[in-house]
């Protein structure tokens, strides 16, 4: 019974680490493409009195010029009185960001631009950019938050794991130790016990991770957040298989180690 | 017969109290000697030495090639792979049946386990333990203890076994069984160092006794 209660503690210590490794990989990915996917869709308005090259905006992100002749063309129409051939018209940028700023770096990138003397106006959309921002952020910190409390759960349940372990093994280690026994053999045991172990939750933690991302709802968040988001479970597999062996594999050299 | 343990000048401590003062005492090949003394003479403290259990503190301490003083933890296993060890409390692994006690120091050894378990069969035939070989320690008597410890500690032929006070706590009968195990094994050719406060009487082989005497050994006629 106590062996099947030190198993379950081990088992129960590798899932809590090992989904909360899987969920921080998942929601940060999923954060990242949607951080991708805002700043596919957002840009920054420049006006300037010279054509620009990426240079000329100290290579922030991608430049183009927007095309007014189309609104010229209706300008013309509406304003028949004016002669638009003597006004020099500005050139007009769109100016796609490398990365999603801060609002306070969005403001700083607005200043630098307008501190040059040929750009005359910088137009950003500060306040939707700054909640959607603040938000994202706030979620970023809520699950780093939420898998970093699993982890060092699943961490000192590991540590009181070592304990069980030295008190159940320690004896026959020292007994083999005394019959010239090498390190593999006194630990073959517990080695046994680790690949057991590993596997288990490996299993379990992987049947917890496809019920969880078959959920509707689940799918429902992906598909409302407007990202392609595929979960590529045979690299997930692959590395929470290693996690999972390093871990319980070391847990184990430690209590071969360790022992008294 | 060669010098098999040499001890010059050695001192033994136990918890920084020094156990075994600059003594010398050397033993044959083949001998079986016993180690004799009052309760905390240093008995114990000697065997764990001779078993890489306790660290000289100083002078020499020898078995064969291997000097005990500076002994790495590779050449520590390597001799103690050629000794065998009977301990008072004989120290059976708890979880395993008796057979699989006795088959230890062979599956250490690398012998294969249908080998280990055969020749275990017949060690424990030999100890009179046969009909036991599926029953853990447990569910053993002290002196069926003893006798499996034996079993395991002569199974891989070692050079030496060190017993600590192997008959301490048990029945005449099994006392006698078990010095009856010692004995075969001695006419092996197999050196047996037996730490005892008393030497049994009606000892019908030619024995050495080294006596601990005020952290002192010498040797009785």
């Amino acid at each position: 019974m106590s062996s099947l209660k030190s198993h379950f503690t081990l088992i129960l210590a590798l899932i809590s680490i090992l989904f909360s490794i899987f969920l921080f990989k998942t929601f940060s990915q999923i954060l990242y493409k949607y951080k991708q996917n805002i700043i596919d869709n957002y840009s920054i308005v420049i006006v300037s009195t010279k054509q620009l090259s990426p240079n000329d905006v100290d290579n922030l992100g991608t430049l183009k010029q927007i095309n007014i002749n189309n609104e010229l063309k209706k300008l013309k129409q509406k304003y028949p009185n004016i002669d638009f051939s003597n006004i020099t018209l500005p050139y007009f940028y769109k100016l796609k960001l490398n990365t999603l700023p801060s609002p306070k770096e969005l403001e700083n990138i607005k200043n630098e631009l307008l501190n040059k003397p040929f750009i005359k106006k910088v137009m950003t959309k500060s306040s939707a950019q700054t909640k959607i921002y603040n938000l994202l952020m706030l979620l970023e910190i809520i699950t780093k938050t939420f898998m970093y409390l699993i982890g060092i759960l699943g961490f000192l349940l590991i540590l009181k794991q070592l304990e069980v372990w030295k008190l159940l093994h320690n004896e026959r280690m020292y007994i083999m130790e005394l019959f010239g026994a090498p390190f593999w053999f006194r630990g073959a045991a517990l080695f046994k016990i680790a690949f057991i172990d590993s596997l288990i939750s490996l299993i379990i933690t992987f049947i917890l991770i496809i019920f969880v991302t078959n959920l509707t709802i689940f799918q429902k968040v992906i598909n409302d957040l407007g990202i392609n988001y595929q979960i590529d479970y045979l690299k997930d597999f692959g590395l929470l298989f290693v996690i999972s062996f390093i871990i319980s594999f070391i847990s184990s050299i430690l209590v071969v180690i360790g022992k008294k | 017969m060669g010098k098999l343990v040499v001890a010059n000048n050695l001192t033994l401590t136990y918890e920084n109290n020094p156990v075994i003062k600059s003594s010398n005492f050397t033993i044959n090949s083949g001998d079986f000697v016993f180690l004799t003394g009052v309760s905390g003479s240093g008995k114990t403290t000697i065997i764990k030495s001779l078993y890489g259990e306790l660290k000289p503190h100083s002078g020499n301490l020898r078995i064969g090639e291997f000097n005990l003083f500076n002994i790495s933890k590779s050449k520590l296993s390597t001799l103690r792979k050629h000794l065998g060890i009977v301990f008072q409390d004989f120290k059976l692994i708890p979880e395993w049946n008796i057979l699989k006690n006795v088959m230890l120091p062979l599956l250490i050894a690398g012998v294969n386990k249908n080998e280990a378990e055969q020749r275990a069969m017949e060690y424990l035939s030999r100890v009179k333990l046969s009909h036991k070989a599926d029953k853990f320690p447990a569910e053993l008597s002290g002196g069926e203890q003893q006798r499996a410890a034996i079993a395991r500690a002569t199974i891989h032929n070692p050079v030496m076994i060190l017993a600590d006070e192997p008959i301490s706590g048990l029945d005449e009968y099994s006392a006698s069984l078990v010095m009856d195990l010692f004995i075969k094994a001695n006419q092996k050719g197999i050196t047996i160092v037996i730490a005892s406060h008393s030497i049994p009487t009606e000892f019908s082989i030619n024995f050495r006794q080294l006596h601990i005497e005020k952290g002192k050994i010498y040797e009785l006629a």
